[in-house]
C-alpha cells in the first residue's frame, strides 16, 4: 500500500512536470495554467461541487473496469454499457409515472439492468461459443453507440429540439442538488462502498480476485469459475450502466447525443492507473474529475485548450504505471541485497 | 455492372486502412507482443499526414510525416513496454487514449478548430492508373485507377508474407514469439526483434493513417480512425497473424464497410448500416470460435 502511494505521488508529480514542459514548449505559462486548474476545480464552491458530480461516471466506470480486470474478464465494454444503462433509465423516466422516491429507485434499477444486459450479452457469447469478451465488448460499444443514436433520432426524438435528443424525463425522476452537491454523488459513494465491501470482505470478492490471479488455482480450490465469470460480467456491466443512469437523472435529465463522451474510457484508464484497487480507483477518479473540471476554467483564464487535459491524463497513466513497475524492480533488488547480506553474515 | 464496379471500389477503399494496420499488427503478433496500439498509431498518422501535407504542400511529405508520427507512438510503446516493462495491454490502452487527446489538442492548438479540419491547401494522395492493365476493358476498370496507397497495401501484403516466412529476420521474429528464451540463448536479443517489429508496425499504421486523411478525403476529424484499429486487431487474431488470411479478411470487412456507404441512400436508417462492420466482426469471431472449439 505504501509502495502504491509512493509510486502514485511520484508518478503524478512526474507527469505534471512533463505536462509543464509541454506547456512551456507551446508558449504557455505552466504555473498560471496549473493554478487556474486548481482554482476552478477545488477552490470555488461551484467548481468543487461540479468536480464531485463529474466524478460520478468516472468512478463508477472505473470501479467497473477495476473489478473486471482484477477478477479476470477483460471487460472493455464500459462505454456501451454506460449508454445502455442511460437509455434504460431514460425509457423508465419517460414512460413510467410514479411518486418520486419510487421512480428514482426504478430508474436506478433500470440503469443497472440495462448495463448488465449489455455485458451479459458478451458473457453469454463467451459461455456459449467461447468468443473472447475482449473483442466482443469492444464491438458492442460501437453497436450500442449507433443504436442509442437511432433511438434518439427516430422513435424518441424530441421534435422541438434541433439535435438528436429525447424529451426530458419526468420531474419525479430528477436527482436534486442537496447542499449544492448532486444526489447522484450519494448513490455513487454508496455503490463504491458496496464494491469495497464485496471485494475486500465478502467471500465472493475473494473468489473473484483469486480467479483473476490464477484461474486454475481457484478452480482446484473449489470456486465455480464459470459462474463467477458471468457474475463478474453482470456486476461490472451494471456498475457502468448505473453511471449512465445517474448521468441522465442528475445532469441533462434526458438522453442527449454524445452523452457518454469519453467518461467510460477515462474510467478504464482510472482502473489501469489504480492497479485495479477499489480505493485507488476512487482517489484517481477524483483526481481525473478535478483535472477535467479545472480544464474548463483553465481554458477561460489561460487560453490553453481544454483538450490538454486528455494528453495530461494519458501521460499520468503511463508514468504512474511505469513508476510502479520500476519501483517494484528497485525494491526487489534492495530486498535481494539485504537477504544476501544476511546470509553472508 | 456499375453496381459491381461501385461495390468492388468501395470494398477496396474500406479494406485498405484495415489491411495496412492489421499487417503492422501481425508483425508484433508474431513477435509475441499483445499490441493494441494500432488505433492510436493510425490516428496520430492521420493527423500528421494532414499536418505535413498542409504546411509542406506535398502529399509525399504528408505520408512521411504520418509515418514519423506513428513511429513516435511506436517509440513510446517501446520505451514503456520493452524498456520499463509496463504491461503491454495497459500501454496500448493508454497510448490509444493519448492519441485521441493529443490529436484533438493539437487540432485546436495548431489549426484553431474543433471537430474537423479541412482546407483546400491539403494535398491529397493521387490515384494511380496502372500502365498496362488500364487499357484492358473490364479488368482495367476493376483494378486500375485507385489511390496509390491501395496498391502500396497490396504490395505491403506481399512484403509482409515474404519477410515473415522467407527471411532470417522473419524466422527470428517468429522465434521471439514462439520461445523468447530459446532465441535469447542462441545469441539474438528477442527484445531487439520486438523493437523492430514495433517499428514496422509504426510504418504500416502511419500509411494507414495517411490513407484515412489524405486518401479519398482531405480532412482530419476527431477520432477519425473510428475503431478501425480494433477491427484490424480482431482480423489479426482471427487468422492467427497469417498475412494472406489478413488480406482476405480485410477485403471482407472492406466489403461490409463499402456496403455501409452503399446503403446510405436506402430506407434503412444510417445508424443501423453504420453498425455493419462491427457486427460483421462479431459474426466472424463467432465462426472462428466455433471452428477452434471443434479442433480441440
Amino acid at each position: 500500500m505504501r509502495k502504491q502511494l509512493l509510486s502514485g505521488v511520484f508518478g503524478v508529480l512526474a507527469a505534471l512536470t512533463i505536462g509543464a514542459l509541454v506547456l512551456l514548449f507551446q508558449g504557455f505559462n505552466p504555473m498560471a495554467t496549473y493554478a487556474a486548474l486548481l482554482q476552478y476545480s477545488l477552490f470555488t464552491t461551484s467548481g468543487f461541487t461540479a468536480t464531485l458530480t463529474r466524478a460520478v461516471p468516472l468512478i463508477l466506470t472505473g470501479l467497473s473496469a477495476s473489478i473486471a480486470f482484477a477478477s479476470g474478464p477483460v471487460n472493455l465494454g464500459q462505454p456501451g454499457q454506460l449508454i445502455m444503462g442511460a437509455l434504460a433509465a431514460t425509457l423508465v423516466g419517460l414512460f413510467v409515472h410514479l411518486p418520486s422516491a419510487l421512480l428514482v429507485l426504478l430508474c436506478i434499477i433500470a440503469s443497472l439492468a440495462g448495463g448488465a444486459l449489455w455485458s451479459g450479452l458478451a458473457a453469454l457469447l463467451k459461455r456459449l461459443f467461447a468468443m473472447d469478451e475482449f473483442i466482443v465488448t469492444l464491438m458492442l460499444n460501437f453497436v450500442a453507440d449507433y443504436f442509442s443514436l437511432w433511438v434518439i433520432t427516430y422513435p424518441l426524438f424530441d421534435t422541438s429540439a434541433s439535435s438528436p435528443m429525447t424529451r426530458p424525463i419526468n420531474m419525479a425522476a430528477w436527482l436534486p442538488d442537496a447542499a449544492g452537491v448532486n444526489e447522484s454523488v450519494l448513490f455513487m459513494v454508496l455503490a463504491a462502498a458496496i464494491c469495497w465491501l464485496i471485494m475486500t470482505k465478502a467471500r465472493s470478492g475473494y473468489e473473484w480476485r483469486m480467479t483473476g490471479q490464477n484461474s486454475l488455482f481457484a478452480r482446484i480450490g473449489g470456486c465455480k469459475v464459470d459462474a463467477n465469470y458471468v457474475r463478474v460480467m453482470l456486476v461490472t456491466g451494471a456498475l457502468a450502466g448505473l453511471a449512465g443512469g445517474l448521468m441522465v437523472m442528475g445532469g441533462p435529465h434526458r438522453f442527449v447525443k454524445g452523452l457518454g463522451a469519453n467518461y467510460a474510457w477515462d474510467g478504464i484508464m482510472i482502473a489501469v492507473v489504480a492497479n485495479n484497487g477499489i480505493s485507488g480507483t476512487f482517489l484517481y477518479g477524483l483526481l481525473f474529475s478535478m483535472l477535467q473540471q479545472g480544464a474548463i476554467g483553465m481554458e477561460l483564464v489561460t487560453a490553453v485548450p481544454s483538450e490538454f487535459i486528455d494528453v495530461l491524463q494519458a501521460i499520468i497513466v503511463l508514468v504512474v504505471v511505469a513508476a510502479r513497475v520500476s519501483l517494484n524492480v528497485v525494491f526487489g533488488r534492495l530486498a535481494t541485497r539485504r537477504k544476501l547480506r544476511e546470509t553472508a553474515e | 455492372m456499375n453496381l459491381v464496379y461501385g461495390l468492388v471500389s468501395a470494398m477496396l477503399v474500406g479494406a485498405t486502412p484495415i489491411l495496412l494496420a492489421a499487417l503492422g499488427g501481425t508483425f508484433t503478433f508474431y513477435a509475441g507482443m499483445f499490441n493494441i496500439a494500432m488505433e492510436g498509431m493510425m490516428l496520430v498518422g492521420a493527423f500528421c499526414a494532414v499536418l505535413g501535407s498542409f504546411f509542406l504542400h506535398s502529399w509525399v511529405l504528408g505520408i512521411l510525416c504520418a509515418i514519423g508520427g506513428a513511429l513516435v507512438m511506436a517509440g513510446i510503446f517501446v520505451l514503456f513496454a520493452v524498456f520499463l516493462h509496463t504491461d503491454e495491454f495497459l500501454t496500448g490502452i493508454a497510448l490509444n487514449l493519448f492519441a485521441v487527446g493529443l490529436t484533438t489538442f493539437l487540432l485546436r492548438d495548431i489549426f484553431h478548430v474543433k471537430g474537423a479540419f479541412t482546407d483546400a491547401g491539403i494535398r491529397a494522395i493521387p490515384a494511380l492508373k496502372l500502365p498496362l492493365i488500364d487499357s484492358i476493358p473490364v479488368l482495367g476498370r476493376l483494378l486500375s485507377g485507385y489511390n496509390l496507397v491501395v496498391y502500396v497495401a497490396v504490395a505491403g501484403t506481399l512484403v509482409a508474407a515474404f519477410v515473415i516466412f522467407r527471411t532470417r529476420f522473419g524466422l527470428r521474429l517468429r522465434g521471439a514469439g514462439y520461445n523468447a528464451a530459446c532465441l535469447n540463448s542462441s545469441g539474438v536479443q528477442s527484445s531487439a526483434v520486438r523493437i523492430w517489429s514495433l517499428v514496422i508496425c509504426g510504418v504500416y499504421c502511419g500509411l494507414a493513417g495517411a490513407y484515412l486523411s489524405l486518401g479519398s478525403v482531405r480532412l482530419f476529424a476527431e477520432n477519425m480512425s473510428a475503431g478501425r484499429g480494433w477491427i484490424s486487431l480482431a482480423a489479426v487474431i482471427l487468422v492467427s497473424g497469417n498475412p494472406w488470411g489478413i488480406g482476405v479478411i480485410s477485403l471482407l470487412f472492406g466489403f461490409f464497410d463499402g456496403l455501409t456507404v452503399f446503403l446510405q441512400g436506402s430506407r434503412i436508417p444510417t445508424q443501423f448500416t453504420a453498425m455493419i462492420p462491427y457486427v460483421a466482426t462479431l459474426v466472424s469471431l463467432y465462426f472462428y470460435s466455433i471452428r477452434k472449439g471443434k479442433r480441440t
